[in-house]
Parts: C-alpha cells; structure tokens; sequence
C-alpha cells in the first residue's frame, strides 16, 4: 500500500514537473490546478446530475450487454444453429470501428440512449465469446458422469459448468468493464446528449479549458475503477471454490 | 434384472476393439472383466452405460426393470471428480437423494475425517479413488460399474474398499474390471480377447 502511494506521489510530481516545463496552461496543467478545476465543479448541480446520467447510462449498457451476452453464449452453446446465426453479427460488433457505430445508433436512436447503447454493443462481444469459451471448455468427462448419474440441469451447471466458465467471465469482465467507460464516454462527446460527462468534457475543450478537461478525466477515472472494484468484488462471492470446506449446509438441519 | 449384452462389435478408426461379444449379467452377480490394455473393457462399460453405441448387437435389460435407462453407481477408468469442490460435495451432488450428512458419514469408511471437506484436487490419487468408489456405492443404483477401482490402492485400502463395495452392492450387479483378480476370486471372470 505505501509502495503504491510513493508510485502515484512520484507520477503527480513528474506530471507537476512537466506542466511546470511547459508552462502552458492551454496544453498542459498540474494537478494543483487540476484539483482547483475539480473542485469549482463539484459544487455544480449539473456536474453531478451529468455524472449520474451518464454513470447509470454506461453501467446499464454494460450489464445489459453482459447479460445479453452470457445468455446468447449459453443459448448458442446449446444449439450451435444459434451460434452460427449470431457469429457474424458477433463479428461485426468486435471488427466494426466503434465511432462508425455512434453515428450509425446517433441516427437510428439518437444522442439520449447512445452510451447505453454503444457500451452495450461493446460488452456484448466480449462476454458472448468468453461465456461461449467457458462452456466448451467444460470437462467432457465430467458432463459423462453427470449423464450417467442423470444429474439435474441445475447441478450440472453449477458444478461443472459453472466452475469452467467462472474463470473466462472474470477475464471477460475485468477487460469489458475498462471497454464499457471508454465507449461510453466516447459517443458521449461525439454525440453530445445534454446532463453527460462527454458534454462537460466537450464544453471544456471548446473554451480551451485544459484543467476542466483533466478533471473531467480524473473523475471518469474514479467512477471506472471504483464500479471495477465494486463489480469484482461482488463477482468474486461467485467464485465457485471459495466455498469449499464449508461445514453442513443447511439442508442436514 | 438381468442383462444381456448380445453380439456387441465396436471398432474405433477401423481397429475392431470387441467383435461378437456376449455377456449375461444376473442379479447379485459379481462380474469380473479381465483382459490385457486396450482389449475393449472399457469400451464395454462404455456401450453398457450408453455412452457409446455399438456399431452391431444390443445391450438389453431383462425382467421388471422400471427405467428406461441404466440406474448404476459407476468408477470410471479417470476419477471423473469435480476438482474444485470437496468430497462430500463430489459425494452428495450425483443424486438429491444424497444428503451431505449421508455423504460425509458413507466418505468416513474408506476415508479420514480430516480431508473430507477439503477441495478433492488437494486430495492423493488414492485419496480421490476412494471418494470416487464411494460415490459410486453412496448413489441409489440397480448396478454397480467399476472400471479398474482399485487403481492407487494399497493393499490395506484395497482390502477396505473390497468389503465397503461388497457391503454396498446388496444383492445388486457388480460388473468390475481389473488388470488382476487377487482379492476378487468372488467374482466370476470373463476375459475379454
């Protein structure tokens, strides 16, 4: 902890000490200023209405892509037909540009649902592919056991399935939830809907105000991993081995 | 019950592992299949249990049997266990019937109580052989399958496995397979060539 604090007190003073050889505030300032820019707006009602917006805009596109997503792997795992039928569609959504995307949903849907949106039709690949992985990769050996001891479609999943997928989800998680803020935010500031962070982050770069704009950026950052670690952490609780050597369950009372 | 395996021929890749094969398996039987690596045992157990077909000849299950399909307690040729979760999970997930008290207290047999909550991929080979036998013996069955068990025994554990199997099976099937017989001459031994 004090080894991670001493790395981030040593990248503020080299940012310090850049914005000090520039001496430009239009190109670059320190994170003093960046602080003082932070803290005029967070008074603001309409910083924190946008942060608001835009944080249930993003993280909604996120766990609905993440939920579309595992239920279409589990779906196309079931009936390859159903992943044949969505492959191309699953490779357009990772090859296609994401801008090209924003203008595409900006005319269909407009600029009001557009992150929810475009975090969604980011999402979505990654989980559908990891999920997908997840259940193929699950042991043929074991599913052999589970069909001659006629195991229940429950049991099979949370014993042997699950356990298989659960390591792909993390991954999957871990790199969607970076991709979901980044989209985001993205189509915020091309498409412009009013209360979101990629107005405020557009208005400060048209009056040239760097130091708004690093603190925009700061609290993006804050809101991403702060929802990365909270996500984490509670998917964690899922970890199908952390419960073993539990004493009886309830079920023997 | 009585089962018939009538005429069975299986070839893999073009090799012919079982040609015309025919077993009758009566109830209270102790079956003991014997026959060098890779002469069809498993591949037997395999079509016995429906997880494979035979290219020719049928798999019949005589009397007032109940099912549609085969209810056997089985000990694949691998452990076939679910490494991440503990023994008594192992034990009590193959049939709702199976309590974990059930579980722990049928594990206590062949095994001690200080590894039966630990994760089984922490578990010896013989350990996890055990687990393996016990699940198999613990579920409801009409037959009891076991494909090489004793496999990573000592001849202590062998012996212990042997009587709790016995003990077990009631007057069930036991269809065994087994490189040797020591120990088992209560079976009857069929060779397969």
């Amino acid at each position: 902890m004090k080894k991670k604090a001493l790395v981030v007190l040593v990248w503020l003073c080299i940012w310090q000490l850049l914005a000090m050889i520039v001496h430009n505030d239009i190109l670059l300032v320190g994170p003093a200023e960046t602080v003082r820019a932070l803290a005029v707006l967070l008074p603001e009602n309409e910083f924190r209405i946008s942060l608001m917006a835009s944080f249930i805009r993003i993280v909604g596109g996120f766990l609905t892509g993440s939920v579309l997503g595992m239920l279409s792997a589990f779906l196309a795992y079931r009936k390859p037909l159903f992943g044949a039928f969505l492959s191309p569609l699953v490779t357009m959504l990772k090859t296609v540009p994401v801008v090209s995307f924003v203008i595409l949903v900006m005319i269909w849907a407009g600029s009001e649902r557009l992150s929810f949106l475009i975090s969604m039709m980011v999402v979505f690949p990654i989980l559908y592919l990891n999920t997908l992985h997840g259940f193929q990769s699950a042991d043929r050996k074991l599913l052999e056991m589970a069909q001659v001891y006629h195991m229940p479609a429950w049991d099979r999943f949370h014993y042997i399935f699950f356990p298989s997928v659960y390591p792909f989800l993390l991954s999957g998680f871990r790199l969607a939830l970076g991709m979901s803020w980044k989209s985001g935010v993205a189509a915020e500031v091309i498409g412009q809907p009013l209360h979101s962070i990629g107005n405020g982050l557009y208005r400060a770069k048209i009056y040239l105000a760097t130091s708004e704009v690093l603190a925009w950026t700061i609290v993006i950052v804050i809101l991403s991993w702060g929802f990365e670690k909270c996500f984490l952490r509670l998917f964690g609780f899922l970890d199908p081995s952390a419960g073993c050597g539990k004493k009886e369950a309830a079920d023997d009372n | 019950m009585t089962i018939e395996a009538e005429h069975i021929c299986k070839s893999y890749d073009g090799q012919e592992v079982l040609h015309d094969f025919n077993l009758s398996i009566q109830s209270e039987s102790c079956t003991l299949l014997i026959g060098r690596s890779g002469c069809g045992k498993t591949t037997f157990l395999r079509i016995l249990l429906g997880l494979d077909k035979p290219d020719s000849g049928k798999i019949q299950l005589l009397g007032d049997y109940k099912y549609a399909y085969l209810c056997a307690g089985v000990v694949f040729q691998e452990n076939r266990l679910c490494e991440q979760f503990s023994a008594v999970d192992n034990v009590a997930m193959v049939h709702k019937k199976i309590t974990r008290q059930t579980a722990r207290r049928e594990l206590q047999r062949l095994l001690p109580d200080e590894v039966l909550d630990r994760r089984v991929g922490e578990l010896s080979g013989g350990q996890k052989r055990r687990v393996a036998i016990v699940r198999a013996c613990a579920v409801p069955a009409d037959l009891l399958v076991l494909d090489e068990p004793f496999t990573g025994l000592d001849a202590q554990n062998r012996q212990k496995a042997i009587d709790y199997i016995m003990e077990k099976k009631g007057s069930n099937p036991l269809l065994l397979t087994a490189h040797e017989a020591d120990g088992l001459d209560f079976c009857r031994k069929v060779s397969i060539v």
